[in-house]
């Protein structure tokens, strides 16, 4: 009897902790989505609708167009996202990247940009990725002050070497992307 | 619309000043319509998955335990060539899953200073190209991978082999730059040694 009785406790207490651990992961998943995910899809849907309507999308796909569908230009956006002055002030929130990349992606749509300069486009508009962001990163990983010192420029200095040579290695990785032959 | 005034055309469209005005105004109001359009599109097309898949994940996550990758840290954190892809593609890949955006660079502490900068450099640069498949370890900027992805979708192309490639590219990114930056963390701190 009592081994029934400790087998129902166990079925139960596990039970209990799965469906009391989804039923946080669906509590915690609404959360980000009401903070972090709508916010910024409204903001986004906005500046879609600036672009497609008015002459705006125009003249950036003039600018762009040049930029985004060859190995060369994506490599000079790589190039000046990297630089170490720039790359932390267009880091914060990837709000820079977020925009170009829907910029990009509307054109793509429009077909001014050829769709296999997707994967390369990703990393040109982001060597600057988590660069205002180093001292408190490298503090979250409990590194010493001497190591922020020298972190953040190592960090800063290695992006101007890895943002071009990352969009070279996307670009020979998109070979058979999104096209026919 | 354009039937109705075909019937019963009793009303012309105003001209002049007003004329101006009511257009300006009707142009105003275009860009936020289809500003709306494309938000109730991702509302609709995006947000259910995306709701689904982050529960599922988060669920996952937590029946697993975090804490279960503090270990690979710590084995992580060994010299030798051996250990350079756990450092700088395992680890930081497990990391940005498990722990996801910003939490994930707390994995660091398990790493002797040196490798710190590097290790922070290569979770960094993995937040974007994870997102594509799991967009749970990231959901606050989704939009760099997902903006480029519409534009992709309304060509009528198939997502999964652009995530898939991002995915994978991301992670041949992440463990060269984890040792470019290593090399001129040590080229750094030797210099400054000297110095001192």
């Amino acid at each position: 009897m009592n081994g029934i009785n400790a087998l129902l406790v166990k079925v139960g207490r596990s039970v209990g902790g799965v469906v009391g651990t989804l039923y946080q992961a669906g509590r915690e998943t609404v959360d980000t989505v009401i903070r972090n995910v709508i916010p910024f899809m409204a903001f986004i849907s906005f500046i879609i609708g600036l672009v497609l309507t008015t002459g705006i999308g125009d003249w950036i796909a003039n600018g762009i167009k040049g930029l985004a569908s060859s190995l060369v230009g994506l490599l000079i956006v790589s190039v000046v996202c990297a630089i170490p002055i720039l790359s932390p002030l267009l880091g914060p929130g990837a709000v820079i990247a977020q925009i170009v990349g829907t910029l990009l992606g509307v054109e793509i749509g429009r077909g001014n940009i050829p769709p296999q300069y997707a994967l390369p486009a990703l990393f040109a508009i982001n060597p600057q990725v988590g660069c205002d962001f180093i001292p408190v990163g490298l503090a979250l990983g409990e590194a010493e002050p001497e190591t922020v010192e020298i972190g953040v420029p190592a960090v800063l200095f290695s992006r101007v070497i890895t943002g071009p040579l990352s969009v070279v290695i996307a670009y020979f990785a998109s070979f058979g992307l999104y096209s026919s032959n | 619309m354009k039937l109705m005034i075909g019937l019963e055309n009793t009303v012309g469209d105003p001209t002049g000043v007003w004329g101006a005005f009511a257009d300006g105004a009707e142009y105003f109001i275009s860009i936020f319509q289809r500003g709306g359009e494309v938000l109730l599109s991702l509302m609709g097309g995006i947000l259910p998955t995306l709701i689904v898949l982050l529960t599922a994940v988060n669920a996952l996550v937590r029946l697993i335990g975090p804490e279960k990758i503090e270990n690979l840290g710590v084995k992580a954190s060994q010299p030798g060539l051996q250990w350079y892809p756990v450092r700088y593609m395992v680890l930081p890949f497990l990391a940005v899953f498990f722990l996801t955006n910003p939490m994930a660079y707390t994995m660091g502490r398990f790493l002797p200073e040196k490798y710190k900068p590097a290790f922070y450099d290569a979770a960094v640069s993995y937040v974007h190209p994870i997102t594509g498949i799991f967009p749970h370890a990231n959901p606050g900027e989704l939009f760099v991978y997902l903006g480029i992805a519409a534009g992709i979708t309304q060509l009528g192309f198939g997502l999964g082999d652009l995530a898939l490639r991002y995915l994978l590219v991301g992670l041949v990114v992440i463990f060269i730059r984890g040792i470019v930056t290593e090399l001129i963390t040590a080229r750094m701190m030797a210099r400054k040694g000297a110095a001192a």
